[in-house]
């Protein structure tokens, strides 16, 4: 089995985030994996794990740090990772999508996995549009794969416990919700051991496409911090909640 | 090219979800200001689509699509796109709206907006706010081109406007369910047990302030006239009040749900840990100093059991 | 007194004895030196004589379980006493005529010191009397009162030998032993007896009376007494009691380093062709120290006592630990079973939630009478479970990831953690950018807390109003790594040391002060092997010494208090740090009581290990929660109008016994405070009414 996992290197939001004219202050960020990639990444490694295969993982380096996460995948059970080497922090996920495509095309994946989205999604996540630009069909929200021959049961999450199971035939993108297992923790010795001996295959950026979206402003929310206090007796405040309530379509 | 708006409405188990509602209601007034129509998009069988506010409702009635289809959706929404070029295409940014919208605006060149929280009409196109980062930044973007995919976050916009009766017109699929590549083998029903709090859109959340076992059942009636489920903070798990299972914190569970009722809770961070990302906090607290109203989005200083009893006449 | 033929047959028997004896401390030594290599232990001879003392004395038992203790001192003196007696009676038997009975009047040899022989007959007369009744006290102990000290929870791990009671046939053994050999040695005197009563023989004498002289019981009872001898030592080798060879060289041999220093994943010393797996996975991965704690272990369950797990009902006992190491060895060697030596630890010695259960609080180490080191076992296995991909809680796990990625385990950005600091009524220095006196090192949860932030800018205050000049390292801080270390994982503990270090390079500074006792310890003990120098002091020391200065007055005296103290492990057991506080609570004027537990005892708040991190919380009474108990039960009913306080000098205990007052419902009664809110109290240094932040 051949698994291609893209991956995200965005924006921590952990902290504070700073804004620089009309998008967030990249020189003054750290960049994490997207928390969504670490499932497709366990996601990816269990399958090799039960059926065999390799677990290739790859990205879009934006600031030049990608390695470390790379270092971190190799040490999860990725057998191989590549960089496609950007250097503009503020790539949005159609140009990545698109980089990524055109790496994934010569690699023979039978699937490609991707998180399921990211905080910095503002156009929409890197993994429907591989599939588009791959035209392989895309199944999101998933929680588990199996793979069987060529084709594999993909169980998908809806709302309130709810979901379906699917039959995917190969080659196909999925977005990955949940591992079936939460992702394995890679001890720090073994990331700094992969530091030391892997290599990480490295290319240029081919491909073009952009999200088509004009930025007009960039902010925090306003009010936040502080609940918005609903003053009165009891009575009235319980009258505002269920009207509050009743208007966002809760009660 | 048209003015038009497609609404690509959602249903599970006969029922259209919230957003569905409240993007037709939204299409209406984008359509409205742009001179276009505001067209709902129903897919699949097994549901009375003739429920919205829309200016016209399609309806590709195929029973082969009577589970969500990923795939087929996508190709539908394509070929519908192609024919009516409309202005914009709204989805939920929601388990089954995410997994199209931006596939559509790769496969057409189209920009797409997603996390949307906001949509307004600006000099013939869209300006479009934008939750993005965990909501610590909202970003406002213009689309550019022809079209425009928004991808709208649920509870952005009012459930009312959308509701109608408009009739709605049946079409067949323009896919052949044969040839797709994903096919639905079956629904998966939430496991039994205890309930999964994990799993809810609704919770009613009590701390220490409920007192006692005694007032435990308040709570649970209050649910009840919200559809919703008690949950606890640890001390009333610890107490035996409720079970194990409704923790929610560090040691507890994460959840995530549409409304997060709180009753008496005082928002230490190992709760807040478990919580902090529901999408509507709202918390009752007799102490105006708890450290939850930094958290919730709503608050009230008021007795919880006055409050709970209002709220019951009320519903 | 021997025919010819009993001699030549207690010859034989006596080389048999050796013999046996040799090849059971040979089979143990071997099995000892098949363990990794311990650090380095310096001036061997002087330590073993020094543990040779404290045996002598029975120093190192009394520190817990003193009426018992004092018990088994006699004992001690007892069978000490008794290898005197038993060379004077295989004397008797092998050469004819030596007599000592009588003041050994009978000897055929002149100028007999005929004082010094009776004073001997007297004291082994007397010991004998003494060890029966010693033994019978023990023997009522385990088998008839059943003293539950001796037995385990049901949820821990034992060995199967163990749960079928294989301890106590040992002791049986040994009881029985004791009881024959003391017995017919003193029938044998009684036998001899053939003049009447002897004074120096107050029991033989009174036997005597009752049994009279008999020349063939005393043949018997000689036989009895020294053939049990024989057997007896080398079924020593093989059984439990093996601690009355192996404790005084464990003694001798015990942690060198200091409490908080840890040691290395991997062992220092190389050995050429042997690669090392950080930690212990099977019993011959752990120092050859640690696997000779098994033959020294007296598996008394003094550790068990003090184990703030065992007491929440976690299915961890230290002496459980060492139990199973001990029968697992003898089964691989003596049982014939090397294969069970392929098992890991987790299978045969410890179970995987008791390894996560440990606090590392050090009590069981600090209590060991033998100098056995339980905890550091439990390191060296999470170490191996870690980097093993062992499934881990995923609290700890979300903890690790994010002090990988962050620097701390709250999952804050880096950024965040001097934001405190802007928000005060004076600049805070950062010591990255300008030369300071004192590097305070802040730790993660005085920093991110909203609960100890308060306290941590009281702190800030204090030392402004001290006019001490200090400065923080702002987003350069990173966890210690203390308890990232003691979870097991090396590579990110080294991880943050570089990185702190790396910050320390950056600035300037002449000393380190902490609130957090935890980084506190690491920094003072664990620091300095990666090239740390400077000296790391505790606020509760720096406090006192700006008071003793005159740099801070106590202007109020707090007698409206009435408080007792909590001695963080970390900052009391491991670093002594025990006076400081006290003086500082005297020089505030309050009324001060000690608990029961204080000290080198202090009894753990259950968080330490990482154990703060866990996702997963058992049920059960929480050893905050008893501790929060002890508290109320030593202030006692009536403090009058005071105010009770729990006072605290740690971060996470703030956090800890907060939580434990609230759940034990005992708001009201007792308030938990950190020693600076006293201090501040008394100093009279205030939050000021409106904050106006600077800006950085
Ligand atoms: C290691 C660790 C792990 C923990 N894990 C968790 C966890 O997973 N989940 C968790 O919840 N906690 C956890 N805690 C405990 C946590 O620190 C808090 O103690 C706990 O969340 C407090 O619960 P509470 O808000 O219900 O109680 P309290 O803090 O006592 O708050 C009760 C609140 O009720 C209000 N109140 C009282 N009466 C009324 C009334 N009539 N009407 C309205 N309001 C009223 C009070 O003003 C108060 O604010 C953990 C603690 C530790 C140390
Ligand atoms: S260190 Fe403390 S918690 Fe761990 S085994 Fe020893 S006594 Fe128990
Ligand atoms: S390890 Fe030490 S304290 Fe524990 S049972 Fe053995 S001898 Fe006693």
């Amino acid at each position: 089995m051949n698994i291609v996992v893209a991956i995200k290197h965005i924006p921590s939001i952990a902290d504070d985030l700073p804004v620089s004219g009309k998008n967030v202050d990249f020189d003054s960020v750290d960049f994490v994996l997207n928390e969504w990639d670490e499932h497709s990444i366990e996601q990816a490694v269990l399958i090799k794990e039960a059926v065999g295969g390799t677990v290739t993982v790859v990205g879009v380096d934006l600031i030049g740090e990608l390695d470390n996460v790379l270092h971190l995948a190799l040490a999860k059970g990725a057998d191989k990772v590549v960089k496609i080497t950007a250097d503009d922090p503020a790539a949005d996920s159609h140009m990545q999508a698109k980089w990524l495509a055109e790496a994934i095309k010569g690699m023979g994946a039978n699937m490609v996995f991707a998180g399921v989205q990211a905080s910095n999604d503002l156009d929409g996540q890197i993994g429907p549009m591989i599939a588009a630009y791959l035209d392989m069909p895309y199944i999101g929200g998933v929680s588990s794969v199996e793979a069987n021959g060529d084709s594999a049961t993909v169980n998908k999450e809806f709302a309130g416990g709810a979901g379906a199971k699917y039959s995917v035939s190969m080659p196909f993108v999925a977005g990955v919700q949940a591992a079936p297992k939460p992702p394995r923790y890679a001890p720090v010795s073994k990331v700094r051991q992969m530091a030391q001996t892997a290599t990480i295959e490295t290319v240029s950026p081919s491909g073009d496409a952009s999200a088509g979206l004009a930025f007009k402003n960039m902010a925090p929310p306003v009010a936040t911090g502080h609940a918005e206090m609903i003053e009165g007796s009891s009575k009235e405040v319980a009258a505002k909640i269920v009207e509050l309530l009743k208007s966002k379509g809760l009660a | 090219m048209s003015n038009d708006i497609l609404v690509i409405t959602e249903h599970m188990d006969g029922k259209f979800s919230d957003v569905s509602f409240e993007m037709v209601g939204k299409a209406r007034e984008l359509a409205s200001a742009l001179g276009g129509q505001a067209v709902a998009v129903v897919i699949g069988s097994g549901v009375d689509a003739n429920v919205f506010a829309s200016d016209s409702t399609l309806h590709i009635d195929d029973a082969a699509l009577s589970g969500f289809n990923p795939e087929a959706y996508a190709k539908i929404v394509e070929a519908l796109v192609k024919e009516k070029s409309p202005k914009a295409v709204l989805f939920g940014w929601t388990v089954t709206g995410m997994d199209v919208a931006a596939w559509l605006s790769a496969k057409t060149g189209a920009p797409c907006a997603a996390y949307a929280k906001d949509i307004r009409v600006d000099g013939g196109g869209f300006v479009v706010s934008c939750q993005v980062y965990g909501g610590k930044l909202m970003a406002e973007v213009a689309p550019e081109g022809d079209m425009a995919v928004i991808a709208c976050l649920a509870g952005s916009f009012p459930v009312e406007a959308g509701q109608g009766s408009t009739a709605a017109t049946a079409t067949a699929s323009p896919v052949d369910a044969g040839s797709l590549k994903v096919k639905f083998v079956e629904a998966i029903k939430p496991a039994g047990g205890d309930v999964d709090i994990t799993a809810q859109a609704k919770l009613v959340s009590i701390g220490r302030g409920i007192g006692g076992k005694e007032n435990v059942e308040l709570a649970e009636e209050l649910a009840q006239a919200l559809g919703a489920t008690v949950s606890a903070s640890r001390p009333v798990v610890d107490a035996g009040w409720l079970p194990r299972t409704r923790q929610v914190g560090k040691s507890g569970l994460k959840v995530k749900p549409k409304l997060y009722l709180m009753l008496g809770i005082s928002g230490a961070p190992e709760h807040l840990e478990g919580m902090k990302s529901a999408e509507l906090i709202i918390a009752i607290n007799t102490d105006k100093k708890a450290p939850i109203f930094n958290v919730a989005h709503y608050g009230a200083t008021a007795d919880l059991f006055e409050v709970a009893e209002a709220m019951l006449e009320l519903l | 007194m021997l025919t010819p033929v009993e001699k030549i047959i207690f010859i034989l028997a006596a080389i048999a004895s050796v013999g046996f004896t040799f090849h059971g401390f040979k089979t143990i030594i071997d099995s000892i030196r098949k363990g990794r290599p311990a650090p380095e232990l310096k001036n061997i001879p002087g330590s073993l004589l020094k543990a040779g003392i404290a045996v002598l004395f029975q120093q190192t038992i009394f520190k817990a379980r003193k009426l018992l203790s004092a018990i088994h001192m006699g004992l001690f003196f007892g069978l000490i006493t008794y290898a005197f007696v038993n060379l004077t009676d295989a004397l008797e038997g092998l050469i004819p005529g030596f007599d000592l009975v009588y003041g050994g009047k009978h000897l055929p040899y002149e100028n007999v010191p005929t004082g010094l022989i009776n004073t001997f007959n007297l004291i082994a007369d007397v010991m004998s009397g003494f060890l029966l009744i010693a033994i019978t006290v023990f023997f009522v102990r385990r088998f008839i009162t059943k003293d539950k000290a001796l037995t385990f929870r049901d949820n821990v791990l034992l060995n199967p030998k163990v749960k079928a009671g294989g301890q106590n046939r040992d002791s049986l053994v040994v009881d029985v032993f004791v009881v024959m050999h003391v017995g017919a040695r003193l029938m044998s005197q009684a036998f001899r007896l053939t003049e009447g009563a002897d004074p120096f023989m107050p029991i033989a004498s009174f036997l005597n009376g009752i049994f009279g002289a008999s020349e063939v019981g005393v043949h018997v009872a000689w036989w009895i007494s020294l053939g049990w001898v024989m057997f007896i030592i080398p079924y020593l080798s093989r059984s439990k009691h093996t601690h009355f060879f192996m404790s005084p060289v464990n003694l001798g041999l015990a942690k060198q380093n200091p409490r908080g220093q840890l040691d290395p994943a991997v062992p220092l010393k190389m050995i050429e062709g042997t690669r090392f797996d950080p930690g212990a996975k099977h019993v011959h991965d752990l120092a050859w120290t640690r696997v000779l704690d098994a033959y020294a272990c007296v598996q008394c369950n003094r550790c068990q006592d003090v184990c703030p797990a065992n007491f929440y009902q976690r299915p961890l006992s230290p002496s459980a630990l060492e139990v199973n190491k001990r029968y697992l060895l003898k089964e691989a060697t003596f049982g014939g079973h090397p294969e069970k030596l392929e098992l890991p630890l987790t299978e045969t010695v410890i179970s995987p939630e008791a390894v996560w259960s440990c606090t590392t609080c050090y009590a069981c180490v600090r209590v060991c009478p033998v100098g056995n080191e339980p905890m550091a076992d439990i390191v060296d296995i999470r170490r191996r479970m870690l980097v093993d991909g062992y499934e881990i809680d995923s609290g700890v796990q979300n903890a690790l990831q994010s002090l990988a990625t962050n620097g701390n385990w709250m999952s804050k950005g880096k950024r965040l953690r001097g934001k405190w600091a802007k928000e005060m009524e004076f600049p805070v220095k950062d010591a990255t950018a300008e030369p300071v006196d004192h590097l305070w090192f802040v730790g993660d949860t005085a920093s991110f807390d909203e609960r100890v932030i308060p306290i941590t800018k009281m702190v800030a205050r204090i030392f402004n109003a001290a006019g001490l000049d200090f400065g923080i390292l702002y987003k350069e801080e990173s966890n210690a790594g203390n308890d990232v270390r003691r979870v097991g994982e090396e590579g990110l503990f080294e991880q943050l040391v570089e990185q702190n270090m790396a910050a320390f390079g950056k600035s300037q500074f002449q000393r380190i002060v902490t609130t957090d006792p935890h980084s506190f310890n690491t920094l003072k003990n664990e620091y300095p092997q990666f090239g740390s120098e400077w000296e790391v002091k505790h606020y509760t020391v720096t406090l006192l010494r700006l008071i003793e200065e005159g740099k801070l007055t106590i202007k109020n005296k707090l007698s409206n208090y009435k408080v007792t103290f909590h001695d963080p492990c970390y900052l009391g057991r491991y670093n002594g740090g025990f006076t400081a506080p006290r003086k500082l609570l005297e020089l505030c004027g309050v009324e001060f009581v000690e608990m029961p537990r204080n000290c080198e005892n202090s009894f753990c708040c259950g968080a330490g290990g990482g154990q703060i991190w866990m996702g997963k919380v058992a049920p059960g009474e929480r050893p905050a929660e008893n501790r929060i108990k002890e508290a109320l039960t030593t202030f006692g009913e009536g403090a009058g109008d005071k105010t009770q306080l729990f006072i605290v000098t740690c971060p996470k205990d703030m956090i800890m016994y907060s939580d434990a007052v609230k759940t034990t419902g005992n708001e009201g009664k007792i308030e938990v405070r950190d020693i600076v809110q006293l201090i501040a109290e008394a100093v009279g240094v205030e939050e000021p009414k409106v904050a106006e932040p600077v800006a950085a």
